[in-house]
């Protein structure tokens, strides 16, 4: 028989070979020419000179980045905490029969996600306004405060104004994948449960929230790696009184593309990497070792 | 409730029950009022910037310093006027699309192209090379964007529109969810047969595959349009002719150059917001389920 | 294919190093740089070609105008791009050396990474401008000039600041909106600090005489002593003053908070709640003048000291292959003819002190009515003190506000300030030697 198939795998490599090629030009390139940067002085004018580990010396030396590092946690933690309550609460509630219309309150919840950064930014620097921000006339109008809140003089009301920024943006869309890991739950597990006589918390507490454990575990993972990199909105409010919203990234883009320091710039490219690197191996470990303590 | 059912034991009474559950079923509706009073505050307090920026982009200077606003002005056309005279936001909008579309459509093709080669096709290194790109998932996106700046400087690529919609062709988490969906969706067989039939491996890629995976890539679509819609580092840093920008940049610039003129700044905001919000409400089932069906997959 | 990747990757990066060794060519000096142009003796006529200018600011395609109209076989392309991407599009041409313009602006702002570069063209060598721009006002003048003496990028205005005042309100609370007068009330800062009380009491605190404490620290910040000398950081004693008077002005209430250019700021400008503001003389734009309402609604008194914000330079590419015509048009926003027209046309003060004294007499803005506003700035205008262009003096000034500001918002002394501001230098200047 002549039907010895024809062995077609090496096409294999023709199919992945634009990814590739593209990840060395676009990507891979750009990040070792980076590093080789990171090593040298230049401006912009000049042509670069190598001057060793000056710049990274001058990175662990550089109060200002620490102190992005310190912004970038509080706001992801003033971000994150608030966020992912009201992302599960709503989810639980929307995931309940009773409610009517759930079609719109997810599209309302998730609208939000949809809208530029920088468009977000520059409406919550203009809400926030001290004299000329609605949120102000509000408070006043409401009898709240008496005079305007110097919002952006008060480096923690900039850091939560920020927080709450990314909050709002991302509470729907991990409400939403809270509903779906919601969803992908057997009906019949809760039906047990009913007949058992465990009451709605009990359920919840019991059933719900260690099979949504996963879903949990994803949101807590990407919302790090996306966390650590926030640039467009905080940008769009400015550094904040004593740098207190200057995040990582926005000290990368000052130093690079504002002050032209292009290689003190590849230097913090770095180490944020570095950074970014430890956090995500610090919260795979941590679900990990969760895991094994569970069995 | 069971215990006190055990304690009544069968002393409770026809009424005595009847009560109990008109008790019960008031308290549910108690809650039911409660819980559904939240939810509309919840979804008020979500939309009450939106509203704000809508009705002030309506106002004068004067009257957004002096006045809290929850009433429609008349001096939209004017803030209009004054920002559109400076920044062409319209062609912003275009560009952006420009950008986008292209970008979401070669992502969606390469991401297509790769993940069938990784899923039916057992070459040498397969493992390995697909390990490697899970690895690339973790690099964040700033690590090479001075080199990126350079090289693409180097190359005379530097305020054109190809440095933001090639890379689009490699993209580690399509591949990766392109894979599964091969792997599932694209029977071995299918494929057989039209080895069979006389197609060549690429036809058959775009015959038999890309039509089975087709559901998927609207998914994956949405994600990426979504994504490079809203980007705004890169385009920044590579693009400078104002009649290039996407939008996003050129919000940023109206921050810059309006920041005394509040009524243009709020009616740039609003004009970038308003279509986004058209095009979803009459396809928000559409991209919800999207969305859930993607977080599945993740 | 694993090895022709890696062998690919390999090759990107050797390539990507070869291109940068390529790069280092800019040694090499233009030849004939050195060889005066006769521009001098030649007629409008005679100049024909076209020229590329590249500006942030949308004015040059009036003043290109201009140009075309004397020069009537010229014809000058005008690119203009607003906002932060100018500097670094200038930087990313100017580094591939392609698609260079002939002319580009630079902004007072950073004109000084700049000026000092070789591609900037030494314009002392092309002509005689060097006597043209002894007649400008100093400070003009020497922002120009490169750290060898040379003429490397010239203006065609002066850009300074002086009190803008509303004239009714000044009336109410000062007794008198004349000038004169008015500028004698406001002198000293002391004098400013006690004026503003007694307007913030007498409307009941309605009223505030300055917009921002911020206006102390702008009208001030040319007279001190440079930050750095020697690769150490000096701190003038001056610059206390400059803290304690802002600080004094919040705490008296004197202004009213409201940040230079902010919103609110924009708006007591145009319809009161603050009585003067200081401001450049190209602010005009922030007046809204529509169907006239702000004809004579100003008066302008000199501030306590002269000073002058922001300012446009035009440098010639040296690898211009136009330079000729490029020199021309610098010559010719350098003189009286065009710096005349520029004033009575777009409110910009000249750079030339004859211009300044043969309009003296007759110049009047609508805004300000019939006062002869030149007076004050000339006044002014003289009274800053030259000094280059430098690339650090701006940026650390801006970190002395942004401590100074804080430690104030925040209740703090000038001690407390000093130590945020040396943090903020050493941050940025970390080879800078800081007590």
């Amino acid at each position: 028989m002549f039907s010895r198939r024809i062995d077609k795998s090496p096409y294999g490599y023709l199919f992945i070979a634009p990814f590739f090629l593209v990840f060395f030009i676009f990507d891979l390139g750009p990040i070792l020419y980076s590093f080789y940067l990171s090593f040298t002085d230049w401006s912009g004018f000049n042509t670069p000179t190598f001057i060793g580990l000056a710049n990274y010396e001058r990175l662990l030396q550089d109060t200002l980045f620490f102190k992005s590092i310190y912004n970038t946690l509080i706001i992801w933690i003033l971000s994150i905490i608030p966020q992912l309550t009201i992302a599960l609460t709503l989810a639980l509630i929307l995931h309940e029969k009773f409610i009517r219309g759930k079609h719109l309150f997810h599209a309302i919840f998730y609208f939000p996600n949809m809208v530029t950064p920088v468009t977000m930014g520059v409406l919550f620097a203009l809400m926030f306004d001290w004299q000329n921000g609605s949120m102000n006339k509000l408070l006043m109008a409401l009898g709240i405060v008496e005079d305007p809140v110097y919002w952006f003089n008060s480096p923690f009301l900039s850091q939560l104004i920020v927080a709450s920024i990314l909050m709002w943006q991302w509470f729907g869309f991990n409400m939403l994948v809270f509903l779906a890991g919601l969803q992908s739950i057997p009906e019949d597990l809760y039906e047990a449960a009913e007949i058992d006589g465990a009451n709605k918390f009990q359920t919840a507490i019991k059933i719900t929230l260690p099979l949504l454990r996963p879903v949990l575990i994803f949101t807590m993972i990407t919302s790090v790696i996306g966390g650590m990199q926030i640039f467009d909105q905080p940008l769009m409010i400015g550094k904040g009184p004593e740098n207190s919203t200057l995040t990582m990234v926005m000290h990368l883009y000052e130093a690079a593309f504002v002050r032209y320091e292009y290689g003190y710039g590849a230097a913090i490219a770095y180490g944020i990497f570095v950074l970014i690197a430890i956090a995500t191996a610090f919260s795979m470990w941590m679900t990990k070792l969760k895991e094994k303590k569970e069995g | 409730m069971k215990d006190y059912s055990i304690s009544t034991g069968n002393t409770k009474t026809v009424s005595q029950l009847d009560a109990e559950t008109k008790r019960k079923n008031r308290n549910s509706l108690l809650i039911k009022i409660f819980i559904w009073i939240m939810l509309i505050l919840a979804a008020g307090i979500c939309l009450l910037p939106f509203y704000s920026m809508l009705i002030t982009s309506t106002h004068t200077n004067a009257d957004i310093t002096r006045k809290l606003l929850l009433l429609p002005g008349d001096h939209f056309i004017e803030n209009y006027k004054r920002l559109v005279e400076v920044v062409p936001i319209w062609r912003g909008f275009l560009n952006s699309l420009i950008i986008t579309c292209s970008a979401t459509a070669i992502g969606l093709y390469f991401s297509a192209l790769s993940g069938y080669g990784f899923s039916k096709f057992d070459f040498k290194f397969n493992g390995p090379l697909f390990a490697f790109v899970l690895a690339t998932m973790m690099i964040p996106g700033q690590l090479g964007i001075i080199g990126f700046f350079k090289l693409m400087n180097m190359f005379g690529l530097i305020n054109t529109y190809w440095p933001l919609i090639v890379p689009a062709a490699n993209n580690a988490f399509g591949l990766f969810f392109l894979k599964q969906v091969a792997d599932s969706a694209v029977p071995k067989e299918m494929l057989e047969s039209g080895r069979i039939d006389g197609c060549n491996e690429l036809q058959i890629f775009h015959r038999i595959a890309l039509p089975l995976m087709t559901p998927a890539i609207a998914t994956l679509g949405i994600f990426l349009f979504i994504g490079k819609w809203n980007e705004f580092l890169q385009p920044m840093i590579i693009l400078f002719d104002n009649s290039l920008q996407p939008l996003p940049v050129m919000i940023a610039s109206v921050r810059n150059q309006f920041s005394v003129d509040y009524g243009a700044q709020y009616v740039g905001i609003a004009i970038s917001i308003v279509p986004i919000l058209i095009v979803f409400a009459l396809a928000s089932k559409k991209i919800i389920g999207n969305v859930m069906a993607g977080a599945l997959k993740q | 294919m694993n090895k022709k990747n890696l062998l690919f990757t390999m090759l990107v990066f050797i390539f990507a190093i070869g291109t940068l060794v390529g790069c280092s060519g800019g040694e090499e000096t233009s030849g004939g740089s050195d060889q005066e142009l006769n521009n001098e003796n030649m007629k409008p006529e005679d100049f024909k070609g076209e020229l590329d200018i590249w500006t942030f600011f949308g004015g040059v395609e009036g003043m290109a105008k201009s140009f075309e109209e004397k020069y009537p076989n010229v014809t000058v392309n005008v690119e203009v791009f607003p906002g932060d991407q100018y500097q670094t599009k200038l930087m990313t041409a100017i580094q591939s050396r392609t698609d260079v313009p002939d002319i580009f602006d630079l902004e007072r702002s950073y004109m000084g990474r700049f000026i000092n570069q070789e591609f900037v063209a030494n314009l002392s060598e092309m002509g005689k401008i060097e006597d043209r721009v002894e007649n400008y006002v100093p400070y003009v003048k020497s922002l120009g000039e490169g750290k060898d003496g040379n003429v490397k990028a010239v203006s065609d205005h002066s850009s300074p600041g002086a009190f803008w005042y509303h004239r009714d309100l000044a009336k109410k609370y000062l007794g008198t909106d004349d000038p004169e007068k008015v500028s004698e009330m406001v002198s000293s800062w002391d004098k400013v600090i006690e004026l503003g009380q007694k307007v913030y009491e007498e409307s009941g605190g309605k009223v505030h005489l300055l917009s921002h404490y911020g206006d102390v620290f702008n009208v001030e910040k040319q007279h001190q002593e440079k930050w750095i000398q020697n690769g150490k950081l000096v701190i003038d004693p001056a610059w206390k003053d400059i803290f304690m008077d802002m600080k004094q002005i919040r705490e008296k209430n004197v202004d009213a908070k409201l940040p230079y250019f902010s919103g609110g700021w924009g708006d007591a400008l145009n319809e009161g709640g603050v009585i003067m503001f200081a401001m450049p003389a190209w602010g005009g734009f922030m007046v809204n003048n529509d169907g006239g309402q702000a004809k004579g609604k100003y008066g302008l008194a000199k501030t306590p000291s002269g000073y002058y914000e922001g300012g446009t330079f035009r440098a010639i590419y040296e690898g211009s292959d136009n330079k000729e015509l490029a020199y021309e048009f610098i010559r010719y926003i350098s003189g009286e003819e065009w710096q005349t027209k520029n004033l009575e046309e777009t409110g910009n003060m000249p750079a030339l002190k004859s211009v300044y004294e043969k309009k003296l007499d007759t110049y009047t803005h609508e805004f300000f009515g019939d006062q002869k506003i030149l007076k004050q700035y000339y006044e002014l205008v003289q009274d800053i003190p030259p000094h280059e262009a430098g690339e650090d003096q701006n940026a650390i000034s801006t970190l002395f506000y942004d401590a100074a500001s804080a430690a104030i918002d925040n209740g703090e002394s000038y001690e407390q300030a000093l130590e945020r501001f040396k943090k903020l230098v050493s941050n940025g200047y970390p080879e800078l030697e800081i007590e």
